[in-house]
């Protein structure tokens, strides 16, 4: 890959919606003499063939290796300009997106000339960023060993099946290999299901014979290690010292969930009153009940109301068997109104035919238990009705289990303080999302019934397949936005793990802490907000860095004048405000300059700084609402950096105000115009940081300590909020004990050290006095002595005495 | 290269272009409402209409989805292109007459009024499909679809309802040319929670 960046911009004139109103030949004018670039064109449509064809042949002429397209929206355009370039050798990052039309062209009454003005600055900020993007080395992902299948579950089966139909050898860990033995307890995980039985029974039998299969010795799975195409499993065999280890290609995790009857607050006895994983025993394998069976749809009782049509089918399909074989008994399925009716209508028809009644109950009034019947309401005349039982039959409460709770902590995929192990919160496009699918399956990951967790495993075994054909012939590749570590630096604290959301952070080697940690590429999803909350600046998300996003907001941050100010907009709800209200015509201050992220929590804090170091007055962060993050908890960790920098500004003496967070909604531009309206009222009436050598030194200490003291990135990570958290402690119930018990003062500590390294790297002076280092800073002496004595002892400072008073100076190193 | 003529001037096309994009290249306007840059064309609105003529013979057709070849002769302004132009404004303005969007771009080409029975007059939704194109095709999804058939033709999520499928990523509202996207949107994605979580624990 060439790192010399030759980069072509490509202005759309896009028929009459630009070109009138911004003067594309000044625009040219201004931003070809910038460094790097290589070309730059007016075209009447980049987007079309036409445009396409020229833009290919100046790619051939000059060797363009980076592409700025200024025209409309980069949410709708830049994937039809990436598969266009891909053939040229163009891969996501190389190409940007400056939105002239939306941001600019329309959107205020500035002259031609203006906008003009406005645009060159957006798009040097742009070429600025492409300077600094230094392209990843495209890889091959090799996958040898061959894939594993752990957990048991009875995904395990029909995901074999599957490898074996694509001829690819697969190794299964399961405790029973007995088809008949494995069906025995099937009703335990996946009641009602016995039709199934003789189908699955033959899929079992098959995989069992097939050549491409084999079994591993029963084993508890103790460790995984690794990355994709080289994962190291560990198994322990209770009673045996040595622990088996297994190469594996990849590792496909297939958990059932557990079913226990619901506690005796129920009235669950066994005997008369069973659960439908007991009562399903019975009817097969003991007897048929006589007399009235009565199932209770207790979910929404016990708390899981999104269960109760998979429990509403399992009765079904008991009830059908018990009336279908025994005259003398007679079924009522009981379930609360709320819940739609899992049946069709030929099974309702079916269902009167066998006398089998459905009867809803009020879902204000409780059902009650007595000895021998069950009262409930009625929705029809609100009566309370009785229903005679000698049979009772109770919902099963769905989690997982402890075992399969085991092997997913094991493998990394759990997530903490839920029933099940459903991981993506994240409402993304499909190619963002990560590959849960392809490791992930049974009724363990949500409550399914065998079907669905057979489905499951086939699409996880196909998704395997394909992914392992690939690799074969070589076209398999690590993608280009992920997260990559830099060992050297990492100190493995694990904090990255605990905010990553795609369960893509492990560790590469062995268990417990302190080991440095290695990120599966194909299992990122290139989210970044761990890459920003990294202490030790180990973490990057490549072709995404920190770097360039910094490069990005100095390039635009020098060029802002007195009452000009940068903003971030996130993708999802600052960005598409911002887009419509352009494509709506409405007019808004044109002092803002927009630049688009994908979530607003991939922004480091040095980021942040470094707006305010190059010069803008003020930093604006339009992302969603908190509730509604797209991203696991993107705005929560954009507000948690943002208080850091507002904390820091108190500190300074500067106006809090500077920084702040919006929430906007993508259908609701009239709104954002106002945060736009308000926020440059505030900036105007701040006004400049005065570039006194005073306010510098204090910027470039904020930057300094944002970007590299890991002391105060540690506790800011520590308080971001994690995936699984609902409170934070940025969150009211902690944020003032947080402020006033530790971040303030660590805050406080180190900023002054930062000021205090400031002066020393800051001037030619080799060495300065107490006095001199207090009146630099303009602090207390008692701070600036228990610091300089602290810094002393890290190292970082010496200390020599002359006539008996002490004179601070610079380490060597 | 293809040579071949609009509105009697000379253009050179390369073959797999489309009339309406070397008539944009050659800063030729042609009025479009279905036709985003982002997706594939799907010539629904029929508003790109423009003439071929060859001799006394000469046939209509959709430019975003006409294949150039050599030498034929375009025509983008004829008198048969205003009156089927207006035409179908007059059908737009009927179909939507709510949306502002629509009756801007009728009004520049000089229909303001409709002479076919208005069924709606609070809709503003022509049904081009631009929104689903967009959510299949650049979002990867498909939240939205064209539902239905015939007169009854209407743009949503399954069964009318609020889709988990949907991710809110505002591609349709963006992309939509008559403004109705904002509204049926909202019918689409899943509202985000309005109440937050309660502090007492």
């Amino acid at each position: 890959m060439n790192h010399n960046p030759k980069i072509g911009i490509f202005l759309c004139k896009c028929g009459q919606k630009i070109d009138p109103m911004v003067d594309l030949s000044h625009l040219k004018k201004k931003i070809t003499s910038e460094p790097g670039v290589e070309c730059c064109e007016i075209l009447p449509y980049p987007c079309l063939e036409p445009g396409k064809d020229l833009i290919i042949r100046k790619i051939r002429e000059t060797g363009l290796n980076r592409l700025i397209i200024a025209g409309c929206e980069s949410r709708l355009m830049l994937k039809k300009f990436e598969r266009q370039m891909e053939p040229e050798g163009f891969r996501k990052g190389q190409i940007d997106i400056v939105n002239l039309r939306g941001h600019v062209a329309g959107v205020s009454d500035l002259t031609r000339a203006q906008k003009a003005e406005k645009g060159a600055k957006l798009i040097s900020a742009a070429v600025a960023e492409m300077i600094a993007l230094h392209p990843s080395i495209q890889q091959n992902v090799v996958i040898t060993p061959p894939p594993v299948i752990v957990g048991g579950g009875i995904a395990t089966f029909s995901a074999a099946w599957e490898l074996a139909r694509e001829g690819i050898d697969c190794l299964l860990s399961i405790p029973e290999i007995n088809p008949d033995g494995i069906l025995t307890h099937l009703h335990e995980t996946y009641p009602g299901e016995r039709a199934n039985y003789p189908r699955l029974k033959t899929m079992i039998a098959n995989v069992l014979a097939s050549p491409y299969v084999r079994i591993l010795p029963p084993g508890e799975l103790e460790n995984l290690a690794g990355v994709t195409g080289e994962y190291t499993l560990s198994f322990k065999v209770p009673g045996d010292p040595m622990v088996r280890k297994h190469a594996a290609g990849t590792v496909i995790a297939c958990l059932d969930a557990e079913l226990t009857p619901p506690g005796p607050e129920f009235g669950y006895d066994g005997k008369t009153v069973l659960c439908q994983t007991d009562f399903e025993d019975m009817v097969w394998n003991r007897k048929i009940p006589e007399g009235n069976t009565v199932f209770w749809i207790s979910d929404y009782e016990s708390g899981q109301p999104e269960n109760a049509p998979l429990s509403a089918r399992s009765a079904w399909n008991i009830g059908k068997h018990i009336l279908e074989n025994s005259s003398k008994s007679r079924v009522v399925i009981l379930y609360n109104e709320q819940m739609a009716l899992p049946v069709t209508a030929a099974e309702r028809a079916i269902g009167r035919r066998l006398g089998l009644i459905w009867v809803p109950y009020d879902k204000s009034v409780r059902p009650i238990l007595q000895a021998g019947y069950v009262n409930f309401g009625s929705i029809n005349d609100h009566l309370e009705h009785e229903l005679p039982w000698d049979h009772l039959v109770l919902s099963p409460i769905r989690k997982i289990g402890r075992q399969s709770l085991h092997t997913a902590k094991v493998l990394g995929i759990v997530h903490e303080d839920s029933d099940f192990l459903g991981m993506h919160h994240a409402r993304v496009r499909p190619e963002m999302v990560g590959r849960e699918e392809s490791y992930l399956a049974g009724s363990a990951r949500y409550a399914c019934d065998l079907n669905d967790a057979l489905n499951q495993g086939r699409k996880a075994g196909k998704k395997n397949a394909e992914m392992i054909q690939k690799s074969k012939t070589g076209r398999l590749f690590i993608p280009q936005v992920v997260c990559v570590v830099d060992t050297d630096k990492c100190v493995g604290c694990g904090q990255c793990q605990e905010l990553c959301d795609c369960g893509g952070i492990g560790v590469a080697d062995g268990s417990g802490g302190g080991l440095p940690r290695v990120v599966d590429p194909m299992v990122c999803t290139g989210g970044g907000t761990c890459a920003a909350a990294c202490p030790y600046e180990a973490l990057t998300l490549q072709n995404n860095t920190n770097d360039q996003r910094e490069a990005r907001v100095a390039a635009l941050s020098r060029q802002m004048a007195d009452d000009e100010f940068v903003a971030f907009a996130c993708s999802w709800a600052g960005l598409p405000a911002a887009d419509n209200a352009g494509n709506l015509g409405m007019k808004y201050d044109p002092r803002i300059h927009i630049i688009g992220v994908p979530c607003l929590g991939q922004l480091d804090p040095s980021v942040m700084a470094r707006a305010f170091l190059d010069g803008t007055p003020g930093l604006l962060m339009v992302g969603c609402s908190p509730e509604d993050c797209h991203h696991s908890f993107g705005i929560d960790h954009a507000w948690s950096r943002v208080n850091l920098m507002k904390k820091l500004f108190s500190l300074c003496g500067f106006d809090r105000r500077r920084i702040t967070v919006a929430h906007a909604d993508l259908n609701k531009p009239e709104e954002f115009i106002k945060t736009v309206e308000s926020f440059t009222k505030v900036v105007a009436s701040l006004g400049p940081i005065e570039k006194t050598p005073e306010n510098q030194s204090k910027l470039q200490s904020i930057y300094r300590l944002v970007k590299s003291n890991s002391r105060v990135r540690l506790l800011l990570s520590s308080g971001l909020r994690r995936p699984w958290e609902k409170t934070y402690r940025g969150d009211q119930r902690f944020a003032l004990q947080y402020d006033r018990e530790d971040f303030n003062a660590a805050l406080k500590e180190e900023f002054v050290k930062a000021r205090l390294e400031n002066v020393f790297m800051g001037s030619g002076k080799q060495s300065f006095n107490i006095e001199e280092l207090k009146t630099a800073i303009a602090e207390e002496k008692s701070h600036v002595v228990s610091q300089l004595s602290e810094m002393v002892s890290e190292g970082i400072l010496n200390i020599r005495y002359k006539g008996g008073k002490p004179f601070y100076l610079m380490s060597a190193n | 290269m293809i040579k071949f003529h609009i509105n009697g001037k000379t253009v050179e096309a390369e073959p797999g272009w489309t009339v309406l994009e070397t008539a944009r290249h050659y800063g030729i306007d042609i009025p479009t409402l279905c036709y985003h840059e982002a997706v594939l064309p799907s010539g629904a609105c029929r508003l790109c209409i423009v003439e071929i003529k060859d001799g006394n013979w000469s046939k209509l057709v959709a430019s975003c989805i006409y294949p150039v070849a050599e030498g034929i002769n375009i025509y983008t302004d004829t008198d048969r292109v205003r009156n089927v132009r207006r035409w179908i404004f007059e059908m737009l303005l009927a179909q939507c007459p709510a949306s502002a969007d629509i009756r801007a771009l009728a009004k520049k080409h000089g229909v303001e009024s409709t002479r076919f029975s208005i069924n709606n007059p609070d809709e503003d939704c022509m049904v081009c499909g631009l929104c689903a194109r967009a959510c299949e095709e650049i979002v990867g999804l498909s939240a939205i679809s064209v539902m239905d058939r015939g007169v009854h033709k209407k743009i949503g999520a399954p069964f009318s309802r609020p889709t988990e499928v949907c991710v809110a990523c505002g591609c349709c509202v963006t992309i939509c040319p008559t403004g109705a996207m904002r509204r049926l949107i909202e019918s689409v994605r899943e509202t985000p929670a309005v109440t937050l979580t309660p502090l007492a624990m």
